[in-house]
């Protein structure tokens, strides 16, 4: 038996230094193309006094449709702008898949220069102590960070820090069909903005028509956070982890238990489309005219615009009838600098970022997608002029994030067992949606969630 | 009597290099065996063994985020999570779910097996048909699916509405999105089961047929006397195999329902990815990777214990 478990070793010893004399084979293979490629440069800079050989960025996003295509064109934009940094997109999927991905790969060489994470991964982030924060680039810089939204400063900054680069972001909006609201003798240019106007609406668009159905609300607990948010109510106590680490949910059972009993009220009176948690079955059935309204991120006003048959309108988030609207968090994502990479890499990435900081870009990048343009200064560019007498749409979300009141509410929960509590709530609504029970589903989610927040605690020794 | 102890001495010094010739020889035929072997036990030890004692290990401990240990918490995860509505969830749903596929696949493919043995003209093509499920992916036939139960332009939706029914939301609503997705799994399982099934059915040597035609046996007869009690060892292989991939499913559940209507599709394997690349809490994930493997080592167990009673090998 012994024997056995030696050689076994044995064995395994030798198949580890395979592994590893390969990878360190093939490294010097890209060594050596590396250099080959270097003289072959300096060749030519002889020749034609080019520079060194460009610095490669790599960087990991999870822009997929729209969002993809104008990001490459972005990242091409800069690639041609200038002859020292070579970006190199990669997408990775999901948000969540490319995390998974990342937390895999940390702290190897294999690790993307920087990296796309949405907003509530920041904490995780910051707790992995895999990223530098950006901070130190903005110091060292002396870059001006106060051009920024004013609302998206407030939640990327921590304690005055900001550890990652703002990019993409977005706040949820409510879709709505213009022409079915006609139909319905509705007003199209007066959207409804508080839940009992919503259910209304969604009364008179059934009556028009009884093939449609009133509204949706896609089992998405950032939507749950985001109507939370717009009644002032806080996600988690502590100020929403803001002022200390949470130890349990913020909102109270009124707060938290009116968002149910309106969907229940929908599902009552058979107005509500249940989509479950697919998003994009959702977005299909508004476009093919099954339902008048829907809440869904920004981020996707562009497609939704082009792809309707029917005028669409954008409006506010709605609110309870008897709370005043507080406004919206910032979603979306920002992007990372990863620890463990040479100087001369961080600073061509850093470069990137500022590069993705400018007006122009961030002009196309908010007509081509639908996420806001980070830097308001990017509302004067043409492009955005022109799209927007094309598109009046678009600049409802500006709207609603720049009437936002600054609160802990609205700065947003910070913790890394959103992830986690989001799932908790989504399986909470589908409950409603399907008739189930309000007081049931809401305390069993409560304590599920209380009960994932006190797990992380621990988890992290505290 | 010096001549005779000398030649006991010799003898015995000769017993002895027999011996131990004998016990170098067994070494070596050891060693040899060893090294024939050592392929399969380096790759089952990296891949299989040393995962499996990690995974123990680790269900052991909570983990941060990229999966270190950080606190010994002993038998609580276990605990957690048998005391946890979503796991005994996703225990039901998984029992409900291989309870659904197993039986219909093994009958279908059965069924299926049996009329393409016949010798018919364009029998062939049949075969090709039925087995062809097998070449489609779990990600191909997943979102194949998912188009057929799409609320909106579903052609399933379409069918209930012409017939002047309400449509149904097959993922969304709890009542059917099990069912929803045991029909795609059936789908999907039909052509291996149904290709391995006529192999049995192949090899079944004719003359037991033909004797029993001499003897004027009728068709079902035969089947019940013959077909399948020599095509019991695969069968019992097929129901074996069907039901530790039914416990595993995973691929079909990402991509139709995430789990989801209210956790009603959450079978374990997707649970525990969820704990685990969702939650990032490795080690309750860990116990419930656990749990499965008991489970499985079980079934199979017991299977091999009960069901292999009634298998009739040649």
């Amino acid at each position: 038996m012994k024997k056995l478990f030696v050689l076994l070793m044995l064995g395994l010893l030798l198949f580890v230094a395979a592994c590893s004399s390969e990878g360190a084979a093939s490294e010097g293979e890209t060594d050596d193309s590396e250099s080959n490629g270097t003289t072959a440069n300096t060749d030519t800079a002889e020749e034609s006094s080019e520079p060194q050989e460009k610095q490669v960025v790599t960087f990991w996003h999870s822009m997929g449709g729209a969002g993809q295509e104008a990001l490459n064109a972005i990242v091409e934009s800069y690639n041609n702008s200038q002859d020292k940094v070579q970006v190199n997109a990669e997408y990775q999927g999901s948000y969540d898949e490319a995390l998974t991905k990342f937390n895999a790969v940390a702290g190897t060489d294999s690790a993307p220069t920087m990296i796309q994470t949405f907003e509530i991964g920041t904490m995780s982030m910051i707790n992995s102590g895999n990223i530098v924060p950006i901070q130190e680039f903005v110091d060292a810089d002396g870059y001006d960070m106060s051009g920024l939204e004013e609302n998206i400063v407030n939640y990327y900054s921590l304690d005055g820090e900001f550890y990652s680069m703002p990019f993409n972001s977005s706040t949820p909006v409510m879709y709505y069909n213009k022409d079915a609201f006609e139909a319905a003798g509705l007003d199209p240019e007066a959207p409804p903005e508080t839940f009992e106007e919503v259910e209304a609406a969604g009364r008179a668009i059934a009556e028009a028509n009884p093939d449609m159905k009133g509204f949706a609300l896609q089992a998405y607990g950032w939507l749950w956070e985001q109507l939370l948010a717009n009644q002032g109510a806080l996600l988690l106590n502590n100020d929403n982890g803001r002022t200390n680490t949470p130890t349990e949910i913020g909102w109270t059972e009124e707060e938290g238990k009116s968002i149910f009993q309106w969907v229940e009220n929908m599902v009552n009176d058979e107005t509500f489309a249940n989509y479950g948690t697919n998003g994009d079955n959702m977005v299909a059935g508004f476009l093919a005219g099954d339902v008048a309204m829907f809440l869904q991120s920004s981020a996707s006003s562009r497609d939704v615009i082009d792809n309707a048959p029917f005028e669409v309108g954008i409006a506010f988030l709605p609110h309870p009838e008897d709370k005043e609207r507080s406004g919206v968090v910032i979603g979306g994502a920002s992007l990372w600098m990863i620890d463990g990479k040479p100087e001369a890499e961080h600073e061509a990435a850093w470069d990137f970022m500022k590069y993705l900081q400018t007006p122009e870009i961030q002009g196309q990048w908010h007509v081509g997608t639908g996420y806001f343009a980070i830097n308001p200064s990017a509302y004067d560019e043409q492009v955005v002029i022109d799209a927007y007498e094309e598109m009046p749409q678009l600049q409802v979300t500006v709207d609603q994030l720049q009437e936002t009141q600054s609160s802990y509410a609205t700065q947003g929960g910070l913790m890394d067992m959103i992830p986690q509590g989001r799932k908790i709530m989504e399986t909470a609504l589908e409950t409603v949606y399907n008739g189930g029970e309000i007081d049931e589903a809401y305390d069993a989610a409560v304590e599920q969630f209380n009960a994932a927040i006190e797990q992380a605690n621990a988890a992290r020794g505290e | 009597m010096s001549m005779n102890s000398v030649a006991i001495r010799s003898h015995e010094s000769m017993e002895l290099i027999f011996e131990q010739a004998k016990k170098r020889q067994r070494m070596k035929s050891w060693i040899k065996g060893m090294l024939f072997l050592l392929p399969s036990i380096v790759l089952f030890g990296v891949f299989l063994f040393y995962p499996l004692l990690r995974t123990i290990y680790l269900s052991f401990f909570l983990t941060d985020a990229s999966g270190e240990t950080t606190v010994f918490v002993g038998w609580q995860n276990y605990m957690n999570i048998f005391t946890s509505p979503i796991f005994l969830q996703s225990m039901k749903s998984t029992f409900l779910f291989v309870l659904y596929t197993v039986p219909i696949t093994v009958f279908i493919s059965l069924f299926l097996a049996i009329i393409a043995n016949e010798k018919l003209k364009g029998t062939g093509f049949f075969r090709t048909i039925f087995s062809s499920s097998m070449g489609i992916s779990v990600a191909a036939a997943s979102v194949f699916w998912l188009y057929l139960f799409n609320p909106t332009m579903g052609v399933l939706n379409r069918i209930l509405e012409f017939f002047g029914m309400d449509a149904i939301g097959w993922l969304t609503n709890p009542d059917w999105a099990l069912l929803a997705v045991s029909v795609t799994t059936i789908w999907m399982n039909i052509g291996f089961t149904f290709l391995i099934l006529l192999g049995g059915l192949q090899s079944i040597d004719s003359y037991l047929y033909e004797s029993a035609d001499i003897d004027g046996a009728g068709y079902f007869y035969k089947l019940r006397r013959i077909t399948i009690p020599m095509l019991s060892p695969t069968l019992f292989f097929v129901v074996t195999v069907t039901i530790i991939n039914a416990f595993q499913t995973f691929g079909q559940i990402d991509i139709l329902t995430q789990g989801g209507p209210q956790n009603e599709t959450n079978l374990i394997v997707y649970s525990i990815y969820r704990e685990a690349f969702v939650n990032y809490q490795f080690g309750s994930a860990s116990a419930q990777a656990v749990v499965l493997f008991i489970l499985i080592l079980l079934m199979t167990a017991l299977q091999f214990k009960f069901g292999e009673r009634k298998v009739h090998y040649q």
